[in-house]
């Protein structure tokens, strides 16, 4: 981790370079639905965001277009440097590599244990066993699950599911962790563990994007929020809360 | 690279066994439509062999009076070889064909041709044939001049070539419309099985996806799959074909002793290849048929 926390110390200068931007993007579905319309938004490296809004705002349709999961209708999408929208089926790869993902439903896999789901991440994406091995490990480390790394999704809690993969969202060493309602299915005091853990992954140097509509987590923070109604950003406010100040 | 390889193969050798019984259906399945088209390949060329020899041996014997006029044999034997399904046309004499009987019951050693005293054979026209599904006409055509003063007799055997050649092309058309089915139903049951294969892990594909792994990172393992059940399938063709081999192989030469049935040394060979490598293909393919729909 050693890298992340060069990388911290550098990105703490006054100009850091956006890893992410949007710039007048629109998202239409084919059965009419607009989902967001000239969003434009700028992320800098090493940033923590929440965008904050309602169910059907967009906040979801944004993680979706930073992934890859989708296109964009129209305008420009940027992740560390590439240009989302013109990537070809097979440079998909590439980029979601250099995003780790988290969402509300963990996503792990129930037949591996909490070391394999975090190694498995890796190991498709071809890096040798010894490496494998070692960064699970770290990962492991820390996010506070070394001691139950034999341990089968379906035997721990939603906080440690959670955390199992937050491992494995980091243990690829991404620039950017993208998370969609992390804290969606955990109770408050779980929620706030989880909270820590992104704080602490974002003070050593990632960029975090997280979307919630957890008001009492996003008061506290006072990081930067964007809030999007009905598809647009209605306020980008740094140390902001989930209502308007 | 190396690692990858081990990796694919693991996978593709879990995922065989992850739901054996559609796998080993699919096999079966494969090694029933490899064998039924090994038995029209090797009936086809045991028909092909004994077709050739047989037509080889296809002559018309037009047996000649004794006292026709050398110049009326000559202008018949010129008619004849002017028809263009005749390959040649040999003349044997009283004496040749004599010498040719001693040779044979010498060889035998049944009957003593040493003493007969008067040759009782006649000279006759061997007509070779080129076509040989032309020889029934051309019978048809000698036995007119029969009782004309030159031809006493026509002997022919036809019935054989026309059956064979009947029952080549019956085989033929039946043999390719029952593979191009047995093709059809092969690679969809093989599409099915690996379409199961790849639902069975679409939560494992899709984290896959999530955290960067290419597109034929997720596909090889499904395509070896689809391999691992074609050579499978040919493996078990082979070894009931080779089983099966000399027995068969047995009756049928008990059965028409008069053909010698020679296929060569490399038909087994080529077969065995054709099954293997027929079989692979048709996996690979099957999978990637199942697997594109999925990858999108």
């Amino acid at each position: 981790m050693s890298t992340l926390t060069a990388r911290n110390k550098a990105s703490r200068g006054s100009d850091r370079r956006n890893v992410i931007v949007l710039e007048d993007v629109s998202k239409q579905y084919p059965n009419g639905t607009r989902a967001l319309q000239d969003v434009s938004l700028a992320i800098p490296d090493g940033d923590f965001v929440f965008l904050v809004g309602a169910s059907g705002a967009g906040k979801s349709t944004i993680i979706r277009l930073l992934t890859r999961a989708e296109a964009p209708t129209a305008g420009r999408i940027e992740v560390d440097g590439e240009d989302v929208g013109r990537l070809t089926r097979s440079h998909v790869p590439h980029l979601r590599r250099k995003l780790g993902v988290v969402f509300q439903d963990f996503k792990l896999l129930p037949a591996k244990t909490v070391y394999e789901n975090v190694a498995f991440a890796l190991q498709v994406t071809g890096h040798p066993d010894d490496e494998v091995r070692e960064r699970t490990d770290v990962a492991l480390e820390l996010v506070g699950l070394s001691k139950r790394r034999d341990h089968y999704p379906d035997q721990l809690s939603g906080g440690e599911q959670q955390r199992t993969a937050i491992a494995r969202a980091l243990v690829g060493k991404p620039p950017i962790v993208v998370a969609d309602e992390p804290t969606g299915n955990l109770d408050p005091v779980t929620s706030w563990e989880i909270i820590q853990l992104l704080s602490r992954i974002n003070e050593l140097g990632t960029t975090l994007v997280m979307a919630t509509h957890n008001q009492e987590i996003v008061n506290a923070m006072r990081k930067r929020v964007v809030a999007l109604e009905h598809g647009s950003i209605v306020r980008d406010q740094a140390q902001g809360g989930y209502q308007h100040a | 690279m190396l690692r990858y390889i081990r990796y694919i193969g693991a996978q593709a050798w879990q995922g065989f066994w992850r739901n054996p019984v559609m796998s080993i259906a699919s096999t079966a399945t494969v090694a029933g439509m490899l064998l039924l088209s090994s038995f029209f390949v090797i009936a086809q060329r045991g028909l092909d062999v004994s077709l050739n020899f047989l037509q080889s041996k296809v002559e018309l014997y037009l047996e000649l009076d004794d006292n026709a006029k050398p110049s009326d044999i000559l202008a018949l034997k010129t008619r004849i070889e002017s028809d263009p399904s005749v390959d040649h046309v040999l003349y044997v004499s009283k004496d040749e064909a004599l010498t040719r009987l001693k040779e044979v019951a010498d060889k035998t050693g049944q009957v003593s041709l040493a003493d007969v005293a008067t040759n009782p054979l006649p000279a006759s026209l061997e007509v070779k044939m080129r076509d040989a599904q032309q020889t029934k006409q051309l019978a048809s055509m000698m036995r007119d001049e029969v009782g004309k003063g030159v031809v006493t007799d026509v002997v022919d055997n036809p019935s054989v070539v026309d059956k064979v050649l009947t029952i080549t092309r019956v085989l033929s058309i039946g043999g390719i419309s029952v593979l191009g089915l047995m093709l059809f139903v092969t690679l969809f049951v093989i599409v099915n099985t690996i379409r199961i294969a790849v639902h069975a892990r679409r939560d494992e594909i899709e984290i896959m996806q999530l955290v960067g792994a290419t597109d034929s990172f997720v596909r090889w393992p499904f395509i070896i799959e689809g391999v691992l059940v074609g050579i499978f399938g040919a493996s078990i063709a082979l070894l009931v074909l080779a089983a099966s081999a000399p027995p068969v192989m047995g009756a049928i030469s008990g059965f028409l002793t008069i053909v010698p049935i020679d296929f060569g040394p490399l038909f087994a060979l080529a077969l065995a290849g054709s099954v293997l490598g027929f079989a692979l293909v048709i996996g690979a393919i099957g999978a990637v048929i199942s697997v594109r729909s999925y990858l999108r």
